[in-house]
């Protein structure tokens, strides 16, 4: 029973070497960039190091140098839609494509900068800042001190289905972040028993209680015909964040 | 098991333990478990010889403790709420009112769920799952074809959109288009059903799933639905010249079917002199009516005839006409008969035994509904009735586990648990709990019933049984089975009263702050009362002192949003009187100044209390205060107050001054008084 969790630095050994610094995560036109490089309540996202070239070289197209990340190169003919908007056109990439510049025959899609040496982990401050059990510890503490927050089989030898897990909680975990607004005082565990999906929110007192039993019978509904299983939301409530220390 | 591994070298030593355990004061008694003496005992530093170890008592566990606990977890759990609720102290509820609202707002929570289904349907119309799930996909509620056709009225009766179909159909009329009277029966059905009204989306879910007879349906307000369903009639009411009745009017040519479903709906509906004389244009017409038509008209006898024996003999008219045109009557027949014979007085009482006589010779089994009625029928009102039908239906109801067939079937556990607390039968209702708990009986009760059934049963126990049996019961039934109402926590009181048990009291107030009941004049009261009556042992007394602190506190202005209690003149005597007896005199005296603000005197008892604590704490000076108090008020006991406080004080030079100065007041006071009297009397002669 795992999460998705990248242990890899990716499969392409061989650009190790040129790419020392801060790695960008670099994939074809899909959100998946956006999904590996925003959330940071994620902390199973290390550092997807996974560099692609999104489409085959055409006869006489150089390759790109990957620098830092560069952001994404739309051509003319592109039929992938970029995850990120364009910034301005360099004027490079204007040029027609009969002039074979280097830089306009590539579309990579990068995601900003993600660090797996900051993934997950509350940067010390001055010592006021409250930092519960959950954030405290590193993602490397993972199965040592702490537990996991989406158990699933999916990461098992042999089962399938770890990639829609793993989108299915991104999407709960932003829904119960919606829905219960300002109360969740941490991660939300979501587990799954066999077509069963259970979600375990620790709650703020902040609403009455029948505010909390609408909210939670409108989720459990909306999210069953969603996924098309049962779902059932198991709430406990606390008067405030539970400090373990401030950093 | 690892306690075979261990060998004889422990236990040498865990013996050795054990002797200077016993050296040194530890108590030694062997636990008759399995266990291996070793593994229980781990003292990890013998060798700290210096300090006495004080070990723990050893356990003694008889040979049956392990199989009692796991039995005690396989019951009902006495300390949690329903499993609707979440276990949390925050979202438990706290009383009957606080669990009807969160159940409510949880099903309001899914209602609003599937409205958003409802109403944006493309982001849930995957079918990713295998196999694919049809409860859980959005319903398609809209027609499919279009135009104007009979399919599309068809269609639009089968999803229940009443206005369209009415619509269509008068499109197709004026078309020209023929209708089959198929169609335009169902077409009347519909519009009979929902009463010329549109079903309204949200149904009310206590009520159980309709049969064949139309039963409370949901109607247009929300608000009102309660008194609806508890009143006689519910759902929106007839009216005259409505699309059913228009739509009866210009049909071509009619069927049985279609004088039958106006008879049905018009009895649902209230219009039963109208049902009537649908009914016998349908005898002249020489059609055959339905037993369903049969049961409604049977049900409406009681608000066609005022009279009990005509009431009857309508009743057996319907009947007689049921048997001439072979229509085989069905256990809600029956029931119906039961039904409107609860409103037939004492005929009722001679013919439902009849009734059931009847029902035995076709097999047809009674239902709970069947005996609801009777029970009904015969312990209606306040008089005392000597039959013993009660006995004889529990028998019966003891005997099988009972399906739902009738929607008045849930209504019988409460009416007969209320026939043994008007009986002051404790027998009968242990009999009844038995009947509850066999088979599927238990269904019948919903959350809302089932507190009402044991509020009603936990009345009765209050009153007939053992104290220490009632407080078993009160432990296990609440706050898991029911709710306790202000009028069980006064039977608690009455009945810890009558045993003399008066220092469970501040337990119940609790009990009570927890309901949130703690700011009811009338409960209040009670406690105050009972609590100061007589007097306690010291702790009981603090105890005491600390409650009625607590409802002081409830009198006093807090912050925002809470009024503070008036206080009564009993009351603040009380209270005053519970400070006194656990020495606090300084809260008493206190309370003592409100008397002025709420214009009351305080009692002779409530002075004498007082003064003793005065006397006991040593405090002089809030005696002579005390005698001030009076003497201003005027009382007769003042100089009694006084000379008791110059006797049993032992008062400074200042003080006894004071006090003397305090009875010449009050003398001059008196005669001025007087003398302003007899002024004014003469100004007012003058």
């Amino acid at each position: 029973m795992g999460v998705t969790r990248d242990t890899g630095n990716g499969t392409h050994r061989g650009w190790g070497r040129w790419m020392r610094g801060p790695r960008a995560a670099v994939t074809l036109g899909t959100a998946w960039g956006q999904l590996w490089g925003h959330s940071s309540a994620v902390p199973t996202a290390g550092t997807p190091g996974l560099l692609r070239c999104c489409r085959p070289a055409a006869p006489g197209d150089t390759l790109a140098v990957l620098g830092t990340g560069d952001c994404d190169v739309p051509s003319p003919g592109d039929r992938d839609v970029p995850c990120q908007p364009s910034p301005a056109l360099s004027p490079v990439q204007v040029l027609p494509r009969a002039l074979h510049v280097p830089s306009a025959a590539r579309q990579l899609h990068t995601s900003p900068v993600c660090l797996k040496a900051r993934a997950a982990r509350v940067r010390a401050g001055k010592g006021d800042k409250l930092v519960t059990y959950e954030q405290a510890h590193a993602p490397h503490h993972i199965g040592h001190r702490k537990g996991w927050l989406s158990l699933h089989t999916g990461n098992l030898c042999g089962e399938a289905g770890a990639a829609p897990r793993a989108l299915e909680d991104a999407f709960l975990r932003r829904f119960l972040a919606g829905t219960f607004p300002g109360l969740l005082l941490d991660e939300a565990v979501l587990k799954r028993r066999g077509n069963l999906l259970v979600l375990c929110a620790l709650l703020a007192r902040a609403l009455p209680p029948h505010k909390l039993y609408f909210l939670q019978g409108y989720a459990e509904t909306l999210l069953g015909h969603f996924y098309k299983c049962p779902v059932r939301l198991e709430l406990q409530t606390l008067p405030a964040r539970l400090p373990y220390k401030f950093i | 098991m690892a306690a075979r591994r261990v060998g004889a070298g422990c236990w040498q030593r865990a013996l050795w333990l054990g002797r200077r355990c016993r050296l040194s004061g530890g108590r030694n008694s062997y636990r008759s478990s399995s266990s291996s003496p070793a593994l229980g005992k781990t003292v990890d530093n013998p060798q700290v010889t210096q300090e006495e170890i004080v070990l723990p008592r050893r356990k003694t566990w008889d040979k049956l403790a392990v199989l009692q606990t796991l039995a005690s977890t396989v019951n009902r759990d006495p300390t949690a709420a329903h499993y609707m609720f979440q276990d949390d102290p925050f979202l438990m509820p706290r009383n009957a009112a606080h669990a009807r609202l969160y159940s409510l707002s949880k099903e309001s929570g899914r209602n609003a769920a599937k409205y958003i289904i409802k109403n944006f349907p493309q982001y849930f119309d995957k079918t990713f799952a295998e196999p694919n799930v049809p409860c859980l996909m959005p319903q398609t509620l809209s027609p499919q074809t279009e135009g104007v056709s009979e399919e599309a009225l068809r269609e639009r009766v089968h999803l229940r959109m009443v206005k369209e179909a009415v619509d269509m159909f008068d499109q197709l009329l004026q078309a020209g288009t023929p209708v089959s009277l198929e169609t335009t029966n169902s077409l009347l059905d519909l519009l009979c059903f929902y009463g010329d009204g549109e079903p309204t989306p949200e149904k009310e879910q206590e009520e159980k799933e309709d049969l064949e007879e139309p039963g409370v349906d949901a109607s247009e307000q929300k608000a009102p639905k309660r008194q609806f369903r508890r009143g006689s009639q519910s759902g929106p009411r007839w009216r005259e010249n409505n699309h059913a009745e228009r739509i009866f009017k210009i049909m071509p040519e009619r069927n049985a079917h279609s004088y039958c479903s106006m008879i049905r709906g018009m009895v649902k509906h209230g219009a039963y002199s109208k049902a009537y004389d649908m009914y016998i244009d349908l005898l002249n017409e020489r059609h055959k009516a339905d037993v369903h038509t049969f049961n409604a008209l049977i049900r409406a006898v009681p608000y066609l005839k005022d009279k009990f024996v005509e009431r009857w003999e309508l009743a057996k008219d319907f009947l007689t006409h049921m048997a001439q045109q072979k229509v085989q009557p069905t256990l809600l027949t029956f029931n119906s008969v039961l039904k409107s014979l609860r409103r037939c007085g004492g005929v009722g009482r001679t013919m439902s035994l009849f009734v059931l006589k009847e029902m035995e010779a076709l097999d047809i089994e009674p239902s709970l509904a069947s005996y609801d009625h009777v029970l009904s029928v015969y312990y209606r009102g306040v008089e005392a009735q000597s039959s013993d039908i009660i006995s004889e239906v529990l028998n019966e109801v003891e005997k099988r586990s009972f399906t739902a067939q009738d929607p008045d079937d849930a209504n019988f556990f409460n009416t007969a648990m209320q026939v043994c607390c008007d009986l002051k039968d404790i027998k009968l209702a242990y009999q009844l709990n038995r009947a509850l708990e066999k088979g599927d009986n238990w269904k019948f009760l919903d959350v809302d019933r089932s507190n009402g059934y044991w509020s009603k049963f936990f009345s009765l126990l209050c009153m007939m049984e053992q104290i220490e049996v009632v407080l078993k019961w009160y432990k296990e039934m609440s706050p898991s089975l029911f709710y306790p109402s202000p009028k069980n926590i006064l039977d608690l009181l009455q009945a810890l009263d009558a045993a003399n048990q008066l220092e469970v009291i501040p337990s119940v107030w609790e009990d009570v702050k927890q309901l949130g009941f703690s700011r009811r004049q009338d409960l209040l009261e009670e406690f105050l009362s009972l609590m100061s009556r007589e007097q306690h042992p010291s702790e009981v007394q603090l105890a005491f002192a600390k409650c009625a602190e607590e409802i002081q506190a409830a009198h006093e202005p807090a912050g925002p949003g809470q009024v503070p209690l008036e206080w009564t003149g009993s009351a603040l005597g009380h209270v005053v009187v519970l400070f006194s007896r656990a020495g606090r005199t300084q809260d008493a005296w206190n309370m003592m100044e409100h008397f002025q603000k709420i214009n009351r005197i305080p009692t002779d008892q409530v002075m004498e209390e007082f003064l003793n604590c005065a006397k006991q704490t040593k405090c002089p000076d809030e005696a002579i205060k005390m005698v001030k108090l009076a003497a201003s008020l005027g009382l007769p006991l003042s100089q009694r107050l006084k000379s008791r406080t110059e006797e049993e004080f032992e008062l400074s030079e200042t003080q006894k001054k004071a006090l003397e100065s305090i009875k010449w007041d009050g003398d001059s006071s008196d005669s001025d008084s007087s003398d302003s009297d007899s002024d004014s009397s003469d100004s007012d002669r003058e």
